[in-house]
């Protein structure tokens, strides 16, 4: 590894450090895929991803894994196309996403490893219209992760990341609005518990006009976790009338929880609107009074307020029994934390 | 439960230990089957009453007691008083997102029932609907997050469901009635009244004589300065109507 490093924006985050760890790079079982027969999905020797930074180099070296899925021009259904990860390790998923399909696309990840990279890059075609849910319940000891989707004109992303990993490192997201029109809601809602130590970096960069990124960041942490939420809302020069809005808070439910929210704004382009909000609080003492008031305990009632608080990060999951399995981790988290 | 008792209560605000007391002595006895209506002017420690009975933690209790059935609750939490049995509808509800209000009404009536003896989802749904009903209220808002974007008259008429699905031996009802309009104001009054009954006492706060047309009570006291200065019949209310708070001085109690 070279000392000077291109590295992406991401404060607080050590990934320089991170980066000196030697990567999982024994072969496995790569990801499985359920998809309609339309969708291709293969397993090829070697994949061209995303690589504008060493973070990316880091990632696509030697990955554990590979799995491209090809979704058809013109593809459209509901039901979603779903990816569940290696079980014991990482590797690097490729998405293409035809024009104006309408995708709904499921990430679940619950791999074991000791430091795995995964990459997962999605190319979305004009006019498309994808619904992308991660679920990272990762069991490693280290998970550097990146997300990246790129949107040609027109298209629009609604994702939503579900942070329940046990592990610590660094997930990246990062959307590039490269056409005009093409829109990006990124939501995130983190549960950080034990010794985690655990950062975010959510970026959506407008390129193309009249663009739209939103960016929604909700995390509360436990026991001696840190988590990290930096949001990067970044419009270039050229991405005129377009809109950056974000919104990153945290809720510390210990007196040795760390949280830090850091919104970050760029912009180069004058007719644009953009905005933030960002919170680092404690459990508000109003609706523990108003719910317990009610004759709920204070466990219950606290329970309620953190399922809230999250909720407005993940608000968008429609799969009702994913839905109730993150309420029921959200809960036996609490139990053991003793929160 | 059936009596609540109020004796010698003195009442600071906790943040601000060098201001003087709110409630400077305080005695009132509550039975159920009675309506007591708590009136006075602005910042007398109407609320700051309601919000002590309740065990609101930004209040201090510096001298009395407050007892249940004889038996003092001031140790108690906010839980375990509203599960005893007391109930405040507030002035001021809290919003919570993310929480189903039809939810939060279930777990508040499980709580006070055994881990084993929950209410069947039917049941609850049904006496749900019915209560909704009676109130005029929309169906979908047993859906909608708890108090999250209601209009000021949709929290006093849900304050309301809660009072009427939880069922509480005793409720002090905190200004239910401001921020309604005439027609939401007599659906509330009678779901209160559909409450009335040998189980169930109130104690009701409010400004205006409007609300007790429609719950009359059987006592009415005066509260200013942090005493009750004078307790009279539904009349004591009419009559303030006509000549105001401000001939009255603490020391005139008659009562």
């Amino acid at each position: 590894m070279p000392e000077t490093l291109t590295l992406p924006n991401a404060p607080k985050i050590p990934l320089r450090r991170y980066l000196k760890a030697a990567k999982d790079e024994t072969l496995v079982t790569p990801a499985t895929v359920t998809a309609p027969s339309t969708v291709v999905v293969d397993h090829p020797d070697s994949v061209t991803m995303p690589a504008t930074t060493d973070f990316d180099t880091w990632l696509n070296a030697k990955p554990q894994s590979i799995t491209t899925i090809d979704i058809p021009a013109g593809f459209s259904s509901q039901e979603p196309i779903k990816l569940v990860g290696p079980q014991a390790g990482g590797g690097l998923i490729r998405v293409t996403i035809g024009e104006n399909a309408d995708v709904a696309f499921q990430e679940r990840w619950t791999s074991t490893g000791k430091t795995l990279g995964i990459a997962v890059a999605i190319e979305i075609a004009a006019g498309a219209t994808v619904n992308w849910l991660a679920y990272d319940a990762f069991n490693a000891d280290t998970v550097l992760l990146q997300r990246t989707a790129n949107l040609a004109a027109d298209a629009t992303l609604n994702m939503t990341v579900a942070g329940f990993s046990h592990n610590s490192g660094a997930s990246l997201l990062t959307t590039n609005l490269n056409g005009d029109g093409s829109q990006a809601t990124i939501n995130v809602g983190v549960l950080a518990s034990g010794k985690q130590h655990i950062g975010y970096a959510t970026a959506v960069t407008n390129y193309g006009r009249k663009t739209v990124g939103h960016i929604n960041q909700r995390g509360v942490i436990t026991d001696k976790a840190h988590l990290v939420f930096n949001g990067i809302g970044h419009i270039v020069h050229g991405g005129r009338g377009s809109d950056a809005q974000q919104e990153n808070r945290v809720l510390m439910l210990s007196e040795h929880a760390r949280g830090d929210a850091n919104p970050i704004l760029l912009i180069d382009e004058n007719d644009v609107t953009a905005g933030h909000a960002a919170s680092v609080s404690r459990v508000d003492e109003r609706q523990m009074y108003y719910l317990m008031s009610r004759g709920l305990s204070e466990t219950v009632a606290k329970r309620l307020v953190i399922r809230g608080f999250l909720e407005a990060g993940l608000g968008d999951i429609q799969d009702a029994e994913l839905k109730q399995e993150l309420f029921e981790t959200i809960d036996e988290t609490l139990v053991n934390a003793n929160a | 439960m059936t009596k609540l008792e109020i004796k010698d209560l003195h009442v600071k605000v906790k943040a601000e230990p060098e201001h003087p007391e709110i409630l400077r002595g305080i005695n009132l006895t509550i039975n159920t089957g009675e309506i007591h209506a708590l009136m006075g002017p602005n910042g007398n420690g109407k609320s700051t009453l309601a919000e002590t009975i309740m065990g609101n933690p930004a209040y201090e209790v510096t001298q009395g007691d407050i007892l249940i059935d004889g038996e003092s609750i001031l140790t108690k939490g906010v839980d375990e008083r509203a599960r005893a049995g007391l109930f405040l509808g507030m002035q001021y509800p809290a919003e919570i997102n993310g929480v189903t209000n039809a939810e939060f009404i279930r777990a508040a009536i499980n709580a006070r029932r055994p881990k084993d003896d929950q209410i069947p989802i039917m049941q609850f749904l049904k006496q749900l609907d019915a209560t909704m009903a009676q109130l005029k209220m929309p169906e979908d808002m047993a859906d909608r997050y708890l108090n999250q974007g209601f209009s000021g008259g949709e929290k006093k008429r849900n304050e309301i469901l809660q009072l009427m699905m939880i069922k509480p031996h005793f409720a002090m009802l905190d200004e239910i009635d401001s921020g309604l309009d005439i027609d939401a104001l007599r659906i509330v009054a009678e779901g209160v009244n559909s409450m009335r009954g040998k189980d169930f006492g109130t104690m009701i706060i409010t400004h205006y004589q409007r609300l007790l047309n429609y719950i009359v009570p059987d006592f009415v006291h005066i509260l200013k300065d942090g005493e009750i200065i004078e307790t009279g019949g539904a009349d004591l209310a009419k009559e303030l109507e006509k000549t105001g708070y401000e001939h009255l001085k603490v020391g005139d109690a008659n009562a």
